[in-house]
């Protein structure tokens, strides 16, 4: 029958199922959930056949009859069932002869196979479990199939999409509150008499601070008009720069962490969203601004800067210069290595830029590894001395914190102004197409060099944060994958947009921390994700939105606001508000 | 006529002369100064010939297991362009299946048999290897490529980041964070002594069996009919299409080939390095493609001799310039910044140029 | 006066001579057209001119200056523009960013000048948004502002490539088949709005053209090209008698059949 859906999907459905759960299984999952691991492995099988049966096939009506929709998950459920079962049987009955599987599997020990029957592992090593417990599996897996039919009619029977349609009035304003009542939450929940979440208290206070701040940048793009948004802006601003002030030394730590890798987003989104030069060796400029710094600041751990300083006469156990003077010299020598890099790479395009980038990024790195008298090879450079205002450190991660949000203030308050100038419509013009670019006017080198230049420099401003929150810099905290979070964050954030970039560094940096407590599996869940979100939202979770016109501020619509919250406390500002 | 005109007619209409000859002089300065350095220092430290001949015989071991990783980035890149950012998990996983095998074939006695026994065990090993890296492959490129065909270039680069991450991790988390360790059998351990050079049996096999392969994968491109649909595609996609190419299959087509031989540089990169683990994959990858950009990216001949030359550079280089071989990687890489700013296109021209862009 | 002057131009690529010793003389404030079949070498003499391409040999001199290893960007600013034969527009852009690039050699604000908003770029940014305004109304384009170039209808995008060049303020707009793919209607428009770029900007313009009622509407002089080589040169009228044009467009003989005939079916 044509109009009918062919049994085959349920099948095909159930070995997709069998191979997720064997994967489960075998990473050690039923291990950590304990005793309830296959009936929560089953709930979640019947969420997935739910998402796999919620649409038709390709070529096949809509309206499917209920029992056909039935037949198929109960066709996805025994499939799955029966072929997990048994493999979960030969796993088991292995163990019970005694036969050890682990130096093949790592997780597959008596405590994942126990877990998956719900006994002791005990019962395992003695040989107790019966076959029964093998149709018990099969039975639960069936019984999901059944829940997620159950859920797609559900979902089928109210109509789908009215929610979305729905225009509440007054969201906006819900949306622009959202991050103050989040942020009241965070505050009540630090106060010592409250108790919620028992140990996990300061991560899920960790978790809410993050969507705190994202909900802030999503406020920040609902207001608008000039007063609106400076008033919200305003505000937002505060809340931001009082976080510190309410987090603990972990949530701060994690959080310096997250508006440095902002910050290193920022700059790679000039050279990446803005300009379109695909740069994978972003890592190298964020590693010279570290080790510069390091250098200025602890010059002990580097002979050669002992030797050399001792030969003029100068004390090497003291900073050569503070963190507020070195801080332009380790940005000039950033985005100076930026031109310098970045000239042999002119002429290249796309992937070549790519890999030739990459190439510079690992060879800075090998440098620092094998260049033992100046960085001191692999043991590093010790004993960074942190900023100080007078003789109060600000070594703390609270500070550290505060110092990287006013960094990513300043970047994103640059990053926005370029963008929207002469130079930021050269970049995009070059991006689109760079022959046409040229043709049009544009002077490619100057422009790819400043690209490079001002994405380096910001880089470079990142590392020295990042070097002074880290006390000890080893050229291991600079390798090839720093690179790929600062891409992946503006990435997964949207390319081009600059609330996108620090919601990105957000959810890539910050997640993962939120998610210790399953340690293991972070990164096998973040790759995931990026592979999925790269499926389902390529845009990224804020794309960038078109610059409009700019003959008319005043009735420029919220979209053109691509600032952070915390641009209004960037002391430039004043300036931006004067003159315009 | 204004006087503009006569100035220009007072213009002799001559050649343009060559605006590369700075570029060129460079280059020929750069060279000198590594022949100066070479001559001075690396032959100064008198290294006797058969050093040299064993490096280079090394070098070229290592430069045919990055020719059959590298024709798996060019394969892709030339039909798709998109760098499968993945190959060398995809390669790791060859690896570690063939070290499984090579532990069942241990244990039930089959590498201390029979010269033959041996023998057919290894290949069967390399074949075990390489259908786990297919497997691999066209379930990646099903799940993680697929869907983003028509998506602007970076995305799928990050999808392909994506899985890299997520291959390398969960055979972390599968198979633990223990090296695993290839016993040779009895039979590639040794060698022979030409002269003064010695030769492994390891080394030996391992360059011949890629020769075999890559003469293979060429007469299958040039010879069978999905080769020759692999080269339409590569040319033209929609114009594939529309002559009746069925481009899914060829582009799972593509995928199974790079990944075999993906798998078998896995499992011979196995028994060259000793171990595998779980980011094993990844400097070779990076290696390879290296190799592969190279020779020219989509280029495949160029793949092998960019792989072969790589695989030289690398083991020669650090005695010749008398560093210490810990900068070998600084000097591939090098090696390809200068090749690309020298000859963009890779050192034997691209055969796709134009369509990236 | 003569604006540009082109003496035995010559591009090669491998064994095919694109362009092959060609002389162009374009006087101030005129509308000179270059035709000839498919493939003759007039999209590559543009790109010769605008510097996409380096000559093999020849002299380019654009009023009194030699373009003959120039960049394009500063051909540009010496005051050449150019539309493209296959649009090709700065697509994420809007109509009027596209406009703004356009204007980029005219405009000076620096990275400092961007990031601390001066008076000075802020003047100039609002001087170049009205200019750009002012441009798209030229062409026709008044409140597309705010579109983005590729939702545009597909004869607005010809526009906006014109205004786009205009942006620069060039001496000499080069026109590549502006009037491609459009409808009868759409065309005259074109032809009229060509004639006001050398009327009212006092722009000399150089066209590619293909339809003919255009070229023989609008040139003042016509030259012809012909694998690679310039076969004729002369006003329309002459152009349309030389017997050596009819051939190179009808092939040899055709002449004979056609003698009545115009040039024009290409």
């Amino acid at each position: 029958m044509a109009d009918r859906e062919p049994l085959r999907r349920g099948v095909t459905i159930g070995l997709i199922a069998f191979a997720i759960l064997t994967y489960l299984i075998l990473i050690g999952v039923p291990t950590r959930i304990g005793a309830a691991a296959f009936p929560v492995l089953s709930a979640l099988m019947a969420l997935f056949i739910f998402a796999m049966l919620r649409n038709p096939m390709k070529g096949y009506p809509a309206q499917r009859p209920p029992s056909r929709i039935i037949a198929h998950a109960l066709v996805a459920g025994v499939v799955a069932g029966v072929l997990t079962a048994g493999l979960v049987w030969l796993f088991t009955s292995l163990m019970m002869d005694g036969v050890r599987i682990q130096p093949v599997f790592d997780q597959i020990v008596p405590q994942n196979i126990a877990a998956l029957h719900g006994v002791s592992p005990g019962a395992v090593a003695n040989g107790e479990i019966a076959w029964t417990s093998a149709l018990l599996q099969v039975g639960m897996l069936a019984l999901a199939g059944l829940a997620g039919a159950l859920l797609v009619l559900l979902n089928r029977s109210q109509s789908a999409g009215t929610l979305r349609d729905l225009h509440i009035p007054g969201t906006k304003w819900i949306v622009i509150a959202l991050p103050f009542m989040l942020m009241a939450l965070v505050v009540w929940m630090g106060s010592p008499n409250v108790t919620i979440g028992g140990n996990n208290a300061g991560t899920i206070r960790l978790l809410l601070a993050m969507i705190t701040f994202g909900s802030g940048l999503f406020a920040l793009r609902q207001a608008t008009g000039r007063v609106e948004r400076t008033v919200i802006g305003v505000l937002l601003a505060a809340g931001a720069l009082s976080m510190p002030f309410i987090l603990d030394q972990f949530q701060n730590s994690v959080l310096g962490l997250v508006f440095i890798f902002a910050m290193m987003g920022l700059g790679l989104n000039i050279v990446v969203g803005y300009a379109g030069l695909l740069d994978l060796g972003y890592v190298a400029f964020f590693a010279i601004g570290a080790y510069v710094y390091a250098l200025i600041s602890a010059p002990m751990s580097s002979p050669f800067m002992i030797q050399q300083l001792t030969n003029l006469g100068i004390d090497p156990s003291t900073p050569l210069l503070s963190f507020w003077l070195a801080m332009p010299l380790t940005m000039a020598i950033a985005g100076l290595s930026g031109v310098m890099l970045g000239i042999p790479v002119l002429r290249m395009r796309g992937d070549y830029l790519a890999i030739v980038t990459l190439g510079f990024g690992e060879i800075i790195r090998l440098f620092m590894l094998n260049l033992a008298p100046l960085t001191n090879g692999p043991r590093g450079l010790l004993n960074i001395v942190p900023p100080t205002i007078g003789e109060f450190s600000l070594g703390t991660p609270r500070y550290i914190f505060l110092l990287a949000l006013f960094g990513t203030a300043f970047v994103a308050f640059a990053a926005y102004r370029l963008n929207d100038s002469r130079l930021g419509r050269a970049w995009t013009a070059m991006r689109d197409d760079e022959d046409v670019a040229q043709a049009t006017g544009i002077n490619l080198v100057r422009t790819k060099l400043f690209a490079f230049a001002i994405g380096a420099t910001f880089a470079g401003l990142a590392g020295q944060i990042y070097a002074a929150r880290q006390v000890n810099i080893f050229p291991d905290n600079f390798t090839l994958f720093v690179s790929i979070d600062a891409l992946s964050i503006i990435i997964v954030g949207g390319l081009g947009s600059i609330p996108g970039v620090i919601l990105g560094a957000l959810a890539l940096k910050g997640l993962p921390e939120v998610l210790r407590g399953i340690n293991e599996y972070r990164i096998v869940a973040f790759a995931a994700l990026l592979v999925i979100m790269m499926i389902v939202r390529p845009e990224g979770i804020m794309p960038a939105e078109r610059r409009k016109r700019q003959l008319h501020p005043d009735d420029a619509p919220p979209e053109d606001l691509f600032t952070t919250s915390d641009d209004r406390v960037a002391p430039t500002i004043t300036l931006d508000e004067r003159s315009s | 006529m204004t006087s503009k005109i006569a100035r220009l007619d007072s213009i002799p209409t001559r050649k343009v002369r060559s605006p590369s000859l700075f570029k060129w002089g460079l280059g020929i300065l750069l060279l000198a100064l590594i022949g100066w350095r070479v001559v001075t220092v690396g032959i100064a430290e008198g290294y006797p010939a058969s050093f040299w001949i064993s490096q280079a015989l090394n070098g070229l071991v290592l430069g045919g297991v990055y020719a059959l990783v590298a024709l798996g980035y060019t394969l892709v890149y030339g039909i798709l362009f998109m760098i499968n950012f993945a190959h060398g998990e995809i390669m790791m996983l060859g690896g570690i299946a063939g070290f499984f095998a090579l532990q069942v074939f241990t244990s039930i006695g089959w590498m201390d048999g029979s010269a033959a026994l041996v023998v057919f065990g290894l290949i069967l090993i390399l074949i075990i290897g390489m259908a786990t890296s297919v497997i691999t492959g066209v379930t990646l490129e099903r799940l993680a490529y697929r869907p983003l065909r028509k998506a602007p270039r970076l995305v799928p680069l990050i999808s392909a980041i994506g899985a890299s991450l997520f291959i390398q991790y969960s055979v972390l988390l599968i198979f633990g964070v223990s090296p695993h360790v290839y016993r040779k059998p009895a039979l590639l351990e040794g060698g022979f002594r030409v002269g003064q050079v010695f030769v492994s049996y390891t080394g030996l096999i391992i360059f011949v069996t890629s020769i075999i392969l890559m003469l293979a994968l060429y007469q299958i491109i040039q010879r069978t009919k999905l080769g020759r649909a692999m080269r339409a595609v590569a040319e033209d996609k929609d114009t594939s299409a529309l002559m009746g190419v069925n481009v899914d299959q060829v582009i799972v087509f593509t995928f199974i080939l790079g990944s075999a031989l993906a798998g078998a540089g896995g499992v011979m990169l196995g028994f060259h390095n000793t171990i595998v683990k779980f980011n094993s994959g990844f400097i070779p990858g990076i290696k390879a493609f290296t190799a592969a950009v190279l020779g020219g990216i989509g280029n495949i001949p160029g793949a092998m001799f960019g792989s072969l030359i790589l695989g030289l550079i690398e083991s020669l280089g650090p005695s010749a310039l008398g560093i210490p071989t810990e900068y070998k990687d600084i000097i591939a890489f090098s090696v390809l910044v200068l090749i690309l700013i020298f000859r963009p296109t890779g050192l034997f021209g691209e055969v796709l140029s134009g369509k990236k862009a | 006066m003569t604006l540009l002057a082109a003496r035995q131009v010559t591009k090669v690529f491998g064994g095919l001579t694109a362009v092959n010793r060609v002389d162009l003389e374009i006087e101030k404030q005129m509308i000179a057209s270059l035709i000839g079949p498919n493939g003759a070498g007039k999209t590559t003499f543009f790109n010769c001119l605008t510097g996409l391409y380096k000559p093999e040999m020849g002299v380019i001199l654009f009023d009194g200056t030699s373009l003959i290893g120039r960049r394009p960007d500063q051909i540009t600013s010496l005051g050449i523009a150019r539309t493209y034969q296959n649009i090709r527009l700065f697509n994420t852009m809007t109509a009027l960013e596209n406009v703004l690039v356009g204007q980029h050699t005219r405009m000076h604000s620096s990275v400092l000048g961007a990031l601390l908003r001066t008076r000075r770029t802020l003047t100039e940014e609002k001087q170049a948004a009205e200019r750009a305004v002012e441009l798209l109304d030229f062409v026709g384009l008044a409140g597309e502002e705010d579109t983005v170039a590729k939702n545009m209808a597909y004869g607005d995008q010809r526009l906006l490539e014109i205004a786009r060049a205009l942006g620069s303020n060039p001496k000499l707009l080069l026109l590549d088949e502006p009037a491609a793919g459009m409808n009868p209607r759409e065309t005259e428009a074109m032809m009229a709005l060509v004639r006001r770029l050398r009327d009212e900007l006092e722009i000399t313009v150089l066209l590619i053209e293909h339809d003919m009622r255009v070229v023989m509407n609008v040139s003042d002089r016509v030259s012809v090209l012909d694998y690679g080589e310039k076969i004729s040169e002369g006003t329309p009228a002459e152009v349309r008698a030389d017997p050596r044009v009819v051939e190179a467009y009808l092939g040899p003989g055709a002449q004979e059949e056609q003698a009545n005939a115009d040039p024009a079916p290409a």
